[in-house]
């Protein structure tokens, strides 16, 4: 009866346990990468949208060259900082992407602003396309930073926990991961009217 | 080495334990009910949480019906019976999805906001496929949203979801006609997707998905042979030879030739398993739980669907798709 009972409890243990936490932590940290993976390419969805629109505006508002040269020139800076999956460990890299991509949020919605001064550009069939589409990429971008942040947060309170803790000061060595901060009125998604 | 002595000890101690056998079996039975309960329960502990914040997210999420959702009371009966023929015909040939749901209020939130998270709860097109649609409409706000799932927005495109909102279903919703701008919005949607998916390759993907929980079942299922294998052989043999196909059964659907091997194999397990493990018996450890399974999902009771695949079964959203008001 004794081994019975040693042998019930030991499967106890290891049920409620369920491990030392090794796997627990690696899922949840290929699920960053995966979620990452995903606000990169809502991101590059909106940089390459950002061409079209520019020369479908300037045909129409010529005057508005000063918006349309912020805007392109905050595309560009982005394109200067290297994204890669490894940025998500490094705070100043992160928050540096963070920055480029919300001024080319703003140059957006300035630009979106001046353009309910154009009564013909507004109507244009083309220019209400890329707004659609650009309407739909801002939505996306919000899900997927919605869902990395979820899935940042899962992964850095897994490696904080307790059995997962000794497990990942010993064996793994993760580091928190980094997740986006709402800044005050800078990461609001430029809001797209028809 | 440990293996060897496992034998030599299991050999010494047979002949107390044959004195035994009859004594021991409703031990055994207690021991066999007491994993019995476990087994569910572990799945349950590990899913605990996960379910539990998802039910929390969704708080305001009215639960999937069916096809049609129709929430705010918007859909005359008899359009109702002509969407979910449709919608369900559409399924059957095409196996995407596409679910309508209207709404009194949005109570605050952003159409965008609300529709991404119906498309989290209900999980709307098949796993692995994404093919998914749910059209939102929201009356107090004069909202209409075509949420698509990742699967279908190579086909209908934000661009395109958003020209069938402008140009079929508002022009109809302003003059009032709601069924008029449903059943062209449906047909404009089935339009748009047709072909992209064929229910024919529907298989691949399932036993990918049936796969992992059986192997847990199977973990714990071998854990449990060791236990009464080591109380007696028999015990474990028909134990195996019992539990093996049966929890196969109800997993893979085999067939009966496959059945009658696999009960042959879970005999020959429950009688052996215990002599290979009796000597490395206490050291063990490190068993690992797969996260999720696909348990929580399955058995809701949406009896109007087509029940081929499962309802809701997975199908993910990344944001696709287009809004608009009337």
């Amino acid at each position: 009866m004794k081994r019975f009972l040693v042998y019930a409890l030991g499967i106890f243990v290891i049920m409620s346990l369920s491990g030392c936490g090794y796997n627990t932590m690696q899922i949840n940290e290929e699920a960053v990468k995966a979620a990452w993976g995903d606000v990169e390419a809502t991101y590059q969805r909106r940089n390459d949208l950002i061409p079209n629109l520019v020369e479908v505006v300037k045909s129409y508002a010529k005057h508005e060259k000063e918006t349309l040269q912020a805007v392109t020139e905050a595309r560009g800076k982005v394109g200067s900082i290297q994204a890669g999956a490894d940025i998500v460990n490094d705070p100043k890299a992160f928050s540096q992407f963070q920055e480029a991509q919300a001024s080319i949020g703003n140059a957006l919605s300035r630009l979106l602003v001046v353009v309910e001064q154009y009564p013909d550009l507004k109507a244009n069939q083309n220019f209400r396309d890329l707004q659609v589409q650009l309407e739909g990429t801002e939505n996306r971008i919000n899900v997927a930073r919605t869902r990395y942040n979820k899935a940042v947060q899962e992964f850095n309170t897994s490696i904080r926990i307790f059995p997962n803790s000794v497990t990942n000061s010993i064996l793994l060595h993760l580091k928190p991961k980094e997740a986006f901060k709402a800044e005050a009125g800078a990461e609001k998604a430029p809001k797209v009217k028809f | 080495m440990s293996l060897d002595f496992g034998v030599q000890r299991h050999h010494c101690s047979i002949k107390k334990k044959s004195n035994r056998i009859f004594s021991a079996i409703p031990y055994s039975f207690l021991i066999f009910i007491f994993f019995v309960a476990l087994w569910p329960c572990s799945f349950r502990l590990f899913n605990f949480e996960i379910d539990f914040l998802s039910r929390a997210y969704a708080t305001e999420i009215p639960p999937l019906k069916g096809y049609i959702n129709d929430y705010a009371n918007m859909i005359p009966p008899t359009i109702r019976t002509k969407l979910t023929n449709e919608l369900r015909e559409f399924e059957r040939t095409d196996s995407t999805q596409i679910v309508i749901l209207t709404i009194p209020s949005l109570e605050g939130l952003t159409i965008e906001d609300y529709s991404i998270k119906v498309a989290e709860a209900w999980k709307i097109g098949k796993k692995g496929r994404d093919n998914g649609i749910i059209l939102i409409i929201a009356n107090q706000e004069r909202k209409i949203r075509i949420e698509v799932g990742r699967g279908l927005e190579g086909k209908l495109t934000d661009l395109m979801a958003g020209r069938i909102i402008d140009l079929v279903v508002k022009p109809r919703f302003k003059r009032g006609d709601f069924s008029g701008g449903l059943v062209a919005g449906i047909a404009a949607l089935i339009d748009a997707t047709k072909g992209e998916f064929k229910t024919d390759d529907d298989r691949p993907s399932r036993t990918i998905e049936s796969f992992s929980p059986f192997f847990t079942i199977l973990l714990f299922g071998a854990v449990g042979l060791l236990i009464l294998g080591n109380i007696s052989p028999v015990l474990g043999g028909v134990a195996g030879a019992i539990g093996l196909p049966v929890t196969a059964y109800f997993v893979l659907e085999p067939s009966v030739f496959t059945l009658i091997l696999l009960c042959i194999l879970g005999l020959i397990m429950g009688i052996f398993l215990p002599f290979l493990f009796s000597g490395a018996g206490q050291g063990r450890g490190g068993m690992f739980f797969p996260r999720g399974g696909s348990f929580g999902s399955r058995g809701r009771g949406n009896d109007d669907f087509d029940s081929r695949g499962g309802f809701g079964g997975g199908g993910d959203f990344g944001g696709g798709g287009a809004s608009g008001d009337w």
